[in-house]
């Protein structure tokens, strides 16, 4: 699907207090002190803070979400000829007739200490699940992901570097055709061409990293392809147009090639450079999109991941599960962009060595 | 003489922008000498900047350059991207105005400084380091070694400078543009990197061209100048002669308009009416003209042509100053 | 002499020539290809989905009949072929198309207007009720709406107007978020000052100066966001929980396809070229504009 397109990438964070180095401390050792004591972690730090209400938020939605939609999960697990006798029994079992706060509060207390709970389907516990499902997800994540970007960079240098050029026009052209494409779509043509046709890569099912390296990367390249290349198409034309941007109005590309730097290298060496902060906001702002799309991409794949199991939890309203899944996703998506954020303040100079010195 | 280090003859600069030409600079010619001290002098869109940039090859690709600037006997004007890039850093070197933006935030200084070393003189990375650290003394910046490793955001404005000179300078150039280089200091400093550049010339025996609007600037640190307006030079001579004896109306404006101790207080300070025109749109005549204390109907009719009135000074007028009085 | 009224100091710096006659120029391109052609398309395919139908007599979209099911592409009467159920392809297709457009339509507008309003009226007021909404908004974007959009849709029953339900409640906050944004930009400029000092009530700013402004953001947003809710609409149709069976929705017609994936590839390629065709043009559309009237 389309990563949402938001507002253009921010640069990176207001900078901190002013920082208080003495001139001249950066030698390689002290970056690590720099980092510790630098504003740059306080400012993270007060987001870490404000990321508990965010979660707490989302996991209190859900929990009204899935309360309030009408579906009986007694209903659903006993079918419908199950006896008013044994439904009732199931729900005093399973607690579903205590008020809605109780549950609320048994949940989330329970999950604060790191307990969240049994399936009420098949009663198997909540991490159990996790940790039987969650890998597969995750390692899908990072494939994409890293898919996602290793396509872009190369490709947007390369349209940036000559702007209005063949490459360019042709790419731009490609990539809005391919973000334009619904992952699960991707996903069918792929399956289609490769492994249909061609016969080269699975259509369905997934090899474990214990059993076999090449087995497994090429059980999840298609599903990696189908949302890491419409999410690399949106990355292109972002990157693009910031490269070309910092090449035709920044003044320090001016300095660059007026030094004499070959063409290239002014393009890698401090276009691209400095583009890569915006992307990194873009990167952590789409991990949202990248999940979103893993839930429809496992069931079209056979993958024994977290997004069959989500659907299916909806499905037979087992709150406990999709709590936990949801959950998840959030910590994930949260984390991230902390991340991205710790990122800034390591990378960027501005941030890392604070306010100038005389 | 074809025995000048950059000789620049009818430079003209139009950009082409959706369909239309805007010229923006109309037949210069001037030439820079080794160890000589060029000032260029205009108001903002008198074409002065980009005269320079059309000279070093720095204008987006919407500019169309025509005319020819030798450099050392090489036509530079037409060379292609790459070869003109052997020479840029090399042989001509250009300083900006702002070095606020005109570093890479995110690089260590002494890379960039190394950065232009390497990028002409095929030296490993501790040689271009060693060489990097001399240039930043050279350009007095104290404890180079230390601050080799930091960031641009680390300096004041004025060290910064000095770190773009050093850039500049690193495989000592025969010359050197410095764009409006003190215009974002204070006077103090101003004053310092001014003294540094000169003592730079004369150790390497450069060709030193500076852009600026500071007609003060020009009088104290210069051997010749040439007084641009509306893309077009309008007055040029050794510096010492156009200070003495000033022709054009509008270089008489310009000196008029710096302020002055000894003016009494309260005097109102003399400026120079109306605004700079539009190169795109010029009226005919004069450039001039509309601002001109000592226009005439000649002058809006027909535009004064630049002749070597008196031996060594040149001028577009038909009324020129005498003795400081308007003609 | 005496100096004439000083207007102007003498200022530094590089002038940048400015061209003259960019307003005929850009009257003269008004109607420049790169917008006009998306339009176009969109307009071909949603003028298709309605008036077709009405115009031109196209087999019933549901209770084909078996004896001609599986059909290629230019049978006769069938000019897209049957799917393996019976049913007229093409009719599918139109009548899958007036979902996919009425859902993209009506959740962009709910999310235009609710969000658009939402955003702007924070943003103007400021303190409390920003700093609420802002957490509000953040607890919407760190969960993947696609899960919830499952989980309403799951829980309301497959219906069109369920699918509006689920997908606006991720549109108004994306819309509220652009136009916090814009008319937090607007804020500081110095002509919104001077309309709060003259005593311009607060509604009326909004309505004549806050709203111009921002709108050009929110239609360009809105534009590349209906190809993404036309996509959201076909996941979840393709899942199951969008349009019922046997309606048609260009998401089930392709998960309808995927068993005969090999078999029968045009039943998955049609309606994704029709998918593709709308997103892109919407893609195309939005950026064009975003590019003409300067919008970051």
């Amino acid at each position: 699907m389309a990563a949402e397109a938001g507002p253009a990438p921010a640069g990176p964070p207001a900078q901190g207090v002013p920082g208080d180095h003495s001139p001249g401390t950066a030698q390689w050792g002290s970056a690590g002190r720099a980092v510790l004591t630098s504003p740059a972690l306080r400012v993270t730090g007060k987001r870490l803070l404000s990321a508990v209400p965010v979660l707490w938020g989302v996991t209190f939605l859900t929990f009204v979400v899935m309360n309030v939609l009408p579906g009986d999960t007694a209903q659903e697990l006993l079918g419908a000829n199950a006896t008013p006798a044994e439904l009732q029994t199931l729900r005093l079992k399973l607690h579903l007739n205590e008020p809605f706060w109780v549950r609320y509060w048994h949940w989330l207390s329970g999950a604060a200490q790191g307990h969240l709970g049994d399936s009420l389907v098949s009663g198997q516990p909540v991490t159990s699940i996790l940790g039987q499902r969650l890998p597969v997800t995750f390692e899908l994540m990072i494939y994409t992901f890293c898919l996602s970007v290793l396509i872009a960079v190369p490709v947007a240098a390369a349209a940036a570097y000559r702007p209005g050029g063949l490459v360019d026009r042709l790419s731009m052209m490609l990539s809005m055709a391919g973000l334009s494409i619904a992952p699960y779509v991707l996903a069918l043509l792929l399956v289609l061409i490769f492994a249909v046709n061609l016969r080269v890569l699975p259509a369905i099912g997934f090899v474990p990293l214990s059993q076999s390296v090449v087995g497994n990367i090429k059980s999840l390249t298609l599903p990696a392809l189908s949302i890491g290349l419409p999410l690399a198409c949106f990355y292109i034309r972002l990157l693009r147009a910031d490269i070309v941007e910092q090449m035709q109005s920044e003044d320090y590309v001016v300095t660059a090639r007026a030094k004499g730097v070959a063409p290239w290298q002014v393009l890698i060496r401090h276009a691209l450079r400095n583009s890569m902060f915006g992307f990194l906001t873009v990167l952590g702002l789409n991990l949202g999109t990248l999940i979103g799309a893993l839930v429809i991409i496992e069931p079209i794949f056979s993958l024994p991941g977290i997004g069959q199991v989500l659907l299916q939890s909806i499905s037979d309203r087992d709150v406990v599960v999709v709590e936990a899944v949801v959950l998840v996703f959030a910590l994930i998506v949260v984390f991230a962009n902390l991340l991205t954020d710790l990122l800034y303040a390591v990378l960027d100079p501005r941030i890392r060595y604070g306010r100038p010195s005389a | 003489m074809s025995t000048s280090l950059l000789d620049v003859r009818d430079l003209a600069v139009r950009f082409r922008q959706a369909g239309r030409d805007v010229p923006a600079v109309n037949g210069v010619s001037f030439t820079a000498e080794p160890g000589r001290t060029l000032a260029i002098v205009g108001e903002s869109g008198s074409g002065k900047t980009v005269s320079c940039r059309a000279v070093m090859g720095l204008l987006p690709p919407s500019a169309v350059v025509t005319g020819s600037a030798r450099f050392a006997g090489t036509e530079l004007l037409g060379l292609s991207e790459n070869d003109l890039r052997r020479h840029r850093g090399a042989d001509l070197a250009m300083v900006f105005q702002d070095p606020a933006r005109s570093l890479n935030p995110t690089m260590r200084v002494g890379t960039q400084v190394s950065e232009a070393i390497r990028s002409h003189l095929p030296l490993d990375r501790s040689a271009a380091r060693e060489r990097a650290i001399e240039l930043m003394a050279m350009v007095r910046i104290p404890l180079p070694r230390r601050r080799y490793a930091d960031y641009p955001h680390q300096f004041s404005g004025g060290m910064r400078q000095r770190l773009m000179i050093a850039i500049a300078l690193a495989c000592h150039p025969k010359l050197l543009i410095a764009d409006e280089a003190t215009t974002s200091l204070d006077v103090t400093t101003q004053a310092q990197i001014m003294d540094l550049l000169l003592d730079l010339q004369a150790q390497l025996g450069m060709a030193l061209i500076l852009i600026s609007h500071d007609l003060g600037l020009a009088a104290s640190y210069t051997d010749d100048v040439i007084v641009m307006y509306a893309g077009g030079i309008v007055e040029q001579a050794a510096t010492r002669r156009l200070f003495s004896a000033v022709r054009m109306p509008y270089t008489k404006a310009l000196l008029d308009a710096v302020p002055r101790l000894e003016r009494p207080p309260h005097s109102p300070l003399p400026v120079i009416g109306g605004r700079p025109p539009d190169t795109g749109a010029l009226p005919p005549g004069c450039p001039f003209a509309p601002r001109c204390p000592s226009a005439a109907d000649r002058c809006r009719q027909q535009a004064p042509p630049l002749l070597e009135h008196e031996p060594g000074h040149r001028w577009a007028c038909w009324f020129p100053c005498e003795n400081g009085d308007p003609g | 002499m005496a100096a004439p009224l000083p207007d102007t100091l003498l200022a530094p710096g590089v002038a940048v020539p400015a061209p003259a006659g960019a307003a005929a120029r850009r009257r003269r391109r008004a109607l420049a290809p790169d917008i006009l052609i998306p339009a176009a398309i969109l307009a071909l395919i949603a003028g298709g989905c309605f008036l077709w139908p009405l115009v031109y007599p196209v087999p019933a979209p549901v209770g084909g009949s078996i004896l001609s099911a599986g059909l290629p592409p230019f049978s006769p009467g069938h000019i897209l072929g049957t799917d393996p159920v019976g049913n007229d392809i093409l009719s599918r297709i139109l009548y899958g198309g007036r979902v996919s457009i009425e859902v993209g339509l009506a959740v962009t507008l709910i999310g235009l207007v609710i969000g658009g309003v939402m955003g702007s009226v924070a943003a103007y007021s400021g303190g409390i009720v920003d700093t609420v909404l802002m957490r509000v908004l953040d607890v919407l974007i760190a969960f993947p709406a696609l899960v919830l959009a499952v989980a309403i849709a799951e829980g309301l029953g497959p219906s069109e107007l369920h699918v509006i339900w689920a997908l606006s409640f991720f549109s108004v906050p994306a819309f509220a978020r652009i136009a916090r944004a814009g008319t937090l930009r607007l804020h500081g400029q110095t002509f919104m000052l001077a309309a709060r000092l003259s005593g311009t009530k607060a509604w009326r700013i909004l309505l004549r100066h806050v709203t111009p402004n921002v709108l050009p953001q929110l239609i360009t947003f809105g534009l590349l966001g209906m190809g993404v809710i036309i996509i959201l609409e076909g996941a979840l149709s393709f899942l199951g929980l969008g349009i019922p069976d046997p309606a048609p929705s260009w998401g089930n017609m392709i998960a309808l396809g995927q068993g005969t994936l090999s078999a029968q590839p045009v039943l998955v390629l049609i309606p994704s070229l029709f998918l593709l065709a709308t997103v892109l043009s919407l893609n195309l559309l939005g950026d064009a504009l975003r590019k003409r009237w300067g919008v970051r």
